[in-house]
This record gives C-alpha cells, sequence and structure tokens, in this order.
C-alpha cells in the first residue's frame, strides 16, 4: 500500500469512528493538536449527512419530532455515503427504519420516509412527455380494448397504514404537528410530478385496483374488468372515463400503444 | 517533442505515461475568457437574481446540483445560461483519492459541460472519500512527491476525458502531514505546471488554512505563478475555539479583503466571484459585496494598465 492511501484511509477511518481519534500522520502544534485538528472533519461529516437528509425527509422530521436527531445520528453511524452526490445519501433510510430496531416497532416512520423519498425522487427524475385527450382521440373505436397505457416512469404507489400524508403536508405548510392515526385498512399515496411540480394524494380504492392494472401493462379492457369488481356495469364505464380524465390532466400517462 | 531532460526527474512509467496522454490529447491550451464579477448560483437567490440581475456579470453553478435527470433544476439552469455567462465547479471530482476515477461521475460531468457550454469548469484540489465510501468533504493532501505524481497524473486524464484545462481551487485546511516535503503553494504550482491546468484561487481559503497552520499568505501569493490563475473566489469564515473554520457563511472579512488586493496586485484582472454556501443573506448584500470587490481591484488595475 502506498503511502497516500494508507493515509487516506487513517483518515477515512478517524473520520468515521465514533470519537475523533490522533493520527501520527497529522502535525500538531501550538495552535492545536491533532486530535483537535480531526475533530474538525469527524464533526463536518456528520453535519453534512444530517443536513442532507433534513433537507429530504421533511414529512419525517414533523413525525419523528425531537426523536429525529436520534433517527439521524443511528442512520449515519452504519451507513456510510457511497455516492458522489450527497442527494443521494437518504435512498436507503426508509428500508434502514423498515429493519432496524427501535424504529420498526413504529412503522409510520418507514412509511413517511417512503414518501418522502418519492417525493424526492420525482423532483428531478427524468423529464417525459405527458399525452392529452387529444393524442387519445386518436386511438381507433375497435382498438380500445386492448389499449395499453404507459404511465410516467417516475409515478409511484406507496402502501400505507397510517396518516402519514397529513405530515408530509403539515411540513410543506410549516403547520403543526397533526395526530398519528392508524387506518382500519390500509389506503394508497400517489406521488408524481406534473411538469416541474411534485403532487402526492391518497387514491380511492378502486382508482388503485385499476391504476395497478395499468401499471402492469393490462389491457383497458382489463382496467375497466378491475372497475365490475367496485361498481355496476353504467357507472364503472363513466368512472373509467373520469378516472382517465383526472391521470390525463395530472400528466400522468406518458403515451400508449394498441395490440 | 518529449523533452528527455524533463523526463529525467521524473522518470516513473507513469509519469511518461501522463507525458504521452498531455502530447496526445486534443485539450485547447487556448486563453480561456475574463468574466469580471459573479456570484455562486444558489437556489436562495434564484428569483431575485432573475428579477435583478444588478451588476453581476456571470455565475458560477455547483455542477452536481445539476447533474440529475430532468425537473426543476434543469429548468432553472436553461434560463440562467440564456442570461449569463456559467461556469461549472464541482466538489466531487475527488482528484487527489487513490481510488480509481468514477467513470459514472465523469460521463455526467462531461454531459453537464456539452449542455451548459460553460467558460470553465472547475473543482478542488483535494480527496473526497476512499475505498468506496463518500465522506463529502474536502479532505486535504500530504504534499509529498507521491501526492504530486498521482495528482497530475489523474488531472491529465480528466483533463483528456472533458477535452478542456481544468480549474482547481485551493481548500482550507485543518491537518497538515508529517510526511509533507512541499509547502501547500509549492504543491498548487507543480500541479499546475505538470498538468497544464489552472488556477482557483480562493482567497478565503489561502487566509483560512495561513492561520490553522501558521504561514505568510503573501508567501503562498507569491508561490503562486500569475499565468496559472483563472478565477478568485472571495467567502467568510468563522473563529473557532483554536481554528479558522471555513463555513462560507459570513460575509467577507477585513482580513481577506486586504489579501484580495495583495491577489489582484499579484495576479492582475481575474474573473472574481463571491461564494456563500449557507446562511444566505438578501442578493443585494451579496452584491454590495461583489461591489465591493470591484471598488478595491479596479483602480489597482487602471493603475496597473
Amino acid at each position: 500500500m502506498s503511502s497516500l492511501q494508507s493515509i487516506q484511509q487513517q483518515m477515512l477511518q478517524a473520520v468515521l469512528a465514533d470519537r475523533a481519534a490522533k493520527l501520527r500522520a497529522i502535525r500538531s502544534d501550538e495552535i492545536a493538536g491533532a486530535e483537535d485538528r480531526l475533530s474538525v472533519y469527524h464533526h463536518g461529516y456528520r453535519v453534512r449527512l444530517h443536513d442532507a437528509l433534513k433537507n429530504e425527509f421533511t414529512g419525517l422530521q414533523c413525525m419523528a419530532g425531537r426523536r429525529f436527531h436520534a433517527l439521524l445520528d443511528s442512520y449515519v453511524k452504519v451507513h456510510p455515503s457511497e455516492h458522489y452526490n450527497i442527494r443521494w445519501y437518504g435512498a436507503d433510510l426508509p428500508s434502514f427504519l423498515d429493519e432496524t430496531q427501535p424504529w420498526c416497532d413504529k412503522p409510520q416512520l418507514a412509511e413517511i420516509a417512503y414518501v418522502d423519498w418519492a417525493i424526492s425522487t420525482a423532483f428531478d427524475a427524468e423529464d417525459e412527455r405527458s399525452i392529452g385527450m387529444g393524442d387519445l382521440s386518436a386511438v381507433p373505436p375497435n382498438a380500445w380494448a386492448n389499449l395499453r397505457l404507459s404511465m410516467q416512469k417516475h409515478l409511484r404507489v406507496l402502501t400505507v397504514s397510517h396518516n402519514v400524508g397529513a405530515f408530509r403536508r403539515a411540513a410543506d405548510a410549516g403547520a403543526k404537528r397533526p395526530r398519528l392515526r392508524r387506518f382500519t385498512r390500509a389506503r394508497q399515496i400517489l406521488v408524481w410530478r406534473k411538469e416541474t411540480t411534485v403532487h402526492y394524494r391518497t387514491l380511492d380504492r378502486d382508482e388503485w385496483h385499476v391504476l395497478s392494472a395499468a401499471l402492469e401493462g393490462d389491457t383497458f379492457a382489463a382496467m375497466c374488468g378491475r372497475l365490475a369488481n367496485h361498481h355496476d356495469e353504467a357507472a364503472a364505464m363513466s368512472r373509467m372515463v373520469l378516472l382517465l380524465q383526472r391521470w390525463l390532466e395530472a400528466g400522468l400517462i406518458h403515451g400508449w400503444a394498441t395490440d | 517533442m518529449i523533452d528527455p531532460a524533463g523526463l529525467a526527474s521524473h522518470a516513473s512509467p507513469a509519469f511518461l505515461a501522463d507525458k504521452v496522454i498531455a502530447m496526445t490529447s486534443a485539450i485547447s491550451s487556448r486563453a480561456l475568457p475574463y468574466l469580471g464579477y459573479g456570484l455562486g448560483l444558489r437556489v436562495e437567490h434564484y428569483e431575485a437574481l432573475l428579477a435583478n440581475p444588478g451588476k453581476v456579470q456571470w455565475l458560477e453553478i455547483v455542477s452536481e446540483n445539476y447533474m440529475v435527470d430532468g425537473g426543476l433544476p434543469l429548468v432553472w439552469l436553461d434560463r440562467f445560461r440564456e442570461r449569463f455567462p456559467l461556469v461549472m465547479h464541482g466538489v466531487s471530482l475527488s482528484i487527489g483519492s487513490t481510488d480509481p476515477l468514477d467513470e459514472d461521475y465523469l460521463a455526467r460531468l462531461a454531459a453537464l459541460a456539452e449542455r451548459v457550454e460553460p467558460a470553465w469548469v472547475s473543482d478542488h484540489l483535494c480527496w473526497t472519500g476512499v475505498q468506496g465510501i463518500n465522506l463529502h468533504d474536502l479532505m486535504p493532501l500530504p504534499y509529498t512527491e507521491e501526492a504530486l505524481d498521482h495528482v497530475v497524473s489523474r488531472v491529465l486524464r480528466v483533463q483528456d476525458r472533458l477535452k478542456r484545462r481544468i480549474l482547481l481551487e485551493n481548500v482550507s485546511s485543518y491537518v497538515s502531514f508529517a510526511d509533507s516535503q512541499l509547502t501547500e503553494w509549492e504543491f498548487i504550482a507543480a500541479v499546475a505546471e505538470r498538468a497544464d491546468c489552472l488556477i482557483l484561487l480562493d482567497v478565503n481559503n489561502v487566509h483560512v488554512s495561513a492561520q490553522n497552520h501558521s504561514f505568510s499568505s503573501l508567501d503562498y501569493l507569491r508561490g503562486i505563478p500569475p499565468s496559472r490563475v483563472q478565477q478568485f473566489h472571495l467567502a467568510g469564515y468563522e473563529q473557532g475555539e483554536k481554528l479558522i473554520i471555513d463555513t462560507h457563511d459570513a460575509p467577507v472579512s477585513n482580513a481577506v479583503w486586504d489579501l484580495y488586493i495583495e491577489a489582484v496586485r499579484r495576479f492582475g484582472r481575474v474573473s472574481t466571484m463571491i461564494e456563500r454556501d449557507d446562511n444566505f443573506p438578501p442578493l443585494s448584500e451579496l452584491m454590495s459585496e461583489l461591489d465591493h470587490a470591484r471598488a478595491l481591484a479596479e483602480p489597482l488595475l487602471r493603475d496597473a494598465a
């Protein structure tokens, strides 16, 4: 190993260690000792990672309150950053909260973290064209049964058992922390971006089933079939038209194809 | 032609390879433009800057903020690109790391440079991580012959990849190494000369490191070859208990303004900007600081002319 490699590896380990250490490779002088000098980097590392996570996980911060700092500490301690861009440092935080004691005992923390991260990744995801009603008017009437929609790639549907959306909305508005509520039945939150603005909303149950079909690449006939589980035939058709209009206006649909 | 005398003192295979790369590359040695007085572009000032650009002549973007796939960051970037000359300033090149250069990073950087067409691209003379772990900090290097060879070879490869000369910025530091054989200014000057790259001289960082390591900031300036200095940074710092901490979150200090005057005297007309990274004041305050830089430099430059 070269001496440059050795110095860099020693400094890396010293910065990652729980406490700033003293390294023989670093000079001490009358201004400050080696330990004090190294502690600037040791402290700065944690501050920067905390700041990056605070920017991305505003809903989680709202929910965790005073425990947020300890939560970030526990993540930083076991997750060194492996990406050159600090913007991606939080990618594993939601699954960390899902799997790690004591945070996994409160599943609402992972739920809001997944929502925060979906919002964050939608923000600077690849730009994709959205189609409008005019585009769909080109579909031949006899081809609708086999129509398949391609949805925006950045779109995410997240299943939650708590009112986590209220925490993100409170964070966005700088409002007071809401009361945590557990739903009697799980719900789905849709996260997407229209042009440059990221949106999120709770999906109706029937809409979730139809959207899932669209995301799985099912045909329009299969999507209508899913609605038939919720509505009678006439109501299903008008509901399908309504959902399609809603998706087009929201910019969720990237394109279409027929078999 | 390769100069055999020049090679004799640096006869390592790595150095020979570097020399060949340097001589066969398509890097332009054309002089870069003088841009005047500019600011570091930050989200906090997007709207104010477009509404009232004042006398801001150019902007420096943080490259990584725009190395994204799409969305609002690139929309803003295109708006500013229409209005201002831009330069790109990165924080993750990690030119001094003993890890291999990150090809994904370089590809994204090259793609961004193609989109922005910046007047130049810069990063820092430091390392930011090793063993695949990123510390997201500007870690100082030991100023050794080994580190010099290592950095020079990597600068040559980066310049070849980007098809342009890059600028490297001196970083503020809090540690120095027992192994160091050169002063910081000898090291940065040698990197610039041997790799044929340019220098982004952060006047604040010279002051911070000079205070932290008890060297003369004037000696530092005297050790930097004027022909290599393409850009100045001006920024603020925080006085810690024992060390000065480079926070870039405060107004430029009087000591740094004094050093800036000396830098203008030595290096002449150099594109200058105020760099603020946190604790953002209203844009008008940064414009006032920029006016102050202009007011200090222009009489000296007129006298010199």
